[in-house]
């Protein structure tokens, strides 16, 4: 086959003049693309608008889609469930009990950490949530990490608000619609997390890595201190994110940190909570910075 | 009876349907819009549809639509998608002036060259769209996004299939 015959307009005037206008505006189009990338790249936050306005566009559709697939897969699973389920009650059963003596030691626990906190007069946050909605869908084309979700400012959200579920810590909010809200998740790369080990509480930096995995590495060089299955928890340093919300679960070491799975499954869970900045002058500080 | 007989069916009277001139951009729409898909996913792998479908158009055909529509159609893709405004308008317009300047060197086309230009352009596009990822402060190595490529690649074929098969329906042969 002979390559296309493609812009050769012939003698006629009027289609070579428009054939070379065309050029011109598609040469304008780069142009004009090129400065709206750099605008982008420097100022993310003059498109904040615009984005959310595609947001509360397609957000709803997503939303429906989602309705549908949860339904779909939840008669998948729930059938699963039938399968083995005689020794999946036994071992439930067993769970449960040891849960169970977990929970009154950790009661006992935090009541006398109230009682101390009280003696030391120290002020108690609100951690009331913002808003609750639904993760519905994912940058699932592109090497970054977002998830979509169903809240947006009408409810209360704002950039640079955290998320997470009752599992654990999923990302924060950085772009904000009327009606939905774009979350940078634990794990793209951009979203660095300042947390510790809850097993000792040695202070460590959480770094997504793009592929649902975070990279944790100490702030401390020399010994390598994880062990697999520990859980790593945010610290509440930078005040963006609340102290003490699970981040993940190491799951291998290497040299000198540890690749960890979040906790919270943004494909899993049901519902995620917006929440307020631990300090509200870290929210300021997001919204002026439109740090994407 | 004999109405149904009157009526033109078949291969006569057959030319091209209502808005043949916009069916090739509202097809590129269309791709891009899937991204609205409720896919929540771990990894990005999935391919940007949008940007196939454009190849793929601009491929078969070099009058598809006017090079500049190249722009607007990106930056719908960059609402849909969430990519930085600006990304996929500079990309699809240089897509477009490349393939002009491809049209211009090529005497000859076949299949396999077709698959190998978009390959060049699919990782060309990738490529640009993990440096932006890295200037704006996610760099990810680039063997992370590889597999992408090679899942774009691979998919190809089916949306110039799409293309191809869309092409004959507008034009009603």
């Amino acid at each position: 086959m002979a390559a296309p015959a493609g812009p050769r307009p012939g003698w006629s005037r009027r289609a070579q003049y428009s054939l070379f206008f065309g050029f011109l505006a598609a040469v304008a189009g780069l142009v004009v693309g090129l400065i709206m990338l750099v605008l982008s790249l420097v100022a993310p936050a003059s498109y904040a608008s615009v984005r959310g306005a595609a947001l509360d566009a397609t957000s709803p559709i997503t939303g429906a889609l989602a309705e549908v697939s949860a339904t779909v897969s939840g008669l998948v699973s729930g059938a699963g469930n039938y399968w083995d389920a005689a020794n999946q009650n036994a071992k439930l059963k067993r769970e449960r009990a040891e849960l169970r003596r977990q929970l009154v030691r950790a009661q006992a626990v935090a009541q006398e950490n109230r009682q101390l906190k009280a003696a030391l007069n120290l002020r108690e946050h609100n951690r009331a949530a913002v808003a609750a909605g639904r993760i519905v869908g994912s940058s699932f084309q592109s090497p970054r990490r977002f998830a979509v979700l169903s809240v947006g400012r009408n409810d209360g959200v704002a950039i640079g608000m955290p998320v997470r579920t009752a599992d654990g810590l999923v990302g924060r909010v950085i772009d904000a619609g009327t009606i939905a809200s774009r979350v940078l998740l634990v794990s793209d790369r951009a979203n660095i997390v300042p947390a510790r080990i809850l097993r000792g509480g040695t202070p460590v930096i959480s770094t997504g890595r793009g592929d649902g995995t975070v990279d944790i590495r100490p702030l401390e060089v020399g010994r390598n201190p994880f062990k697999r299955g520990d859980i790593i928890v945010t610290s509440g340093t930078g005040g963006l994110y609340p102290p003490l919300v699970p981040i993940a679960r190491v799951i291998r070491l290497d040299d000198d940190g540890a690749l960890g799975l979040p906790v919270a499954d943004p494909s899993q869970a049901s519902f995620a909570l917006v929440e307020h900045p631990f300090e509200p002058e870290a929210l300021a500080a997001a919204g002026q910075q439109g740090e994407r | 009876m004999v109405r149904s007989a009157l009526q033109t069916r078949g291969r006569l009277n057959r030319g091209p349907r209502k808005g043949v001139t916009l069916i090739p951009a509202a097809s590129v729409i269309a791709a891009s819009a899937l991204a609205v898909l409720p896919i929540v996913a771990h990894r990005g792998g999935f391919p940007d549809f949008g940007f196939l479908m454009l190849i793929a158009w601009r491929l078969l055909r070099a009058d598809a639509w006017p090079a500049w529509w190249a722009a607007p159609l990106g930056f719908l893709n960059d609402l849909f998608t969430g990519m930085p405004v600006g990304l996929s308008v500079t990309l699809w317009t240089a897509v477009m002036l490349v393939m002009d300047l491809v049209d211009r060197r090529t005497q000859w086309r076949d299949y396999w060259i077709e698959w190998a230009l978009a390959s060049a352009l699919i990782l060309a596009a990738e490529a640009a769209e993990w440096k932006v990822a890295a200037w704006m402060g996610a760099p990810v190595p680039f063997s992370q996004v590889l597999p992408a490529v090679l899942i774009s690649i691979l998919a190809f074929p089916i949306f110039a299939m799409l293309a191809s098969r869309l092409d004959r329906w507008r034009l009603g042969q």
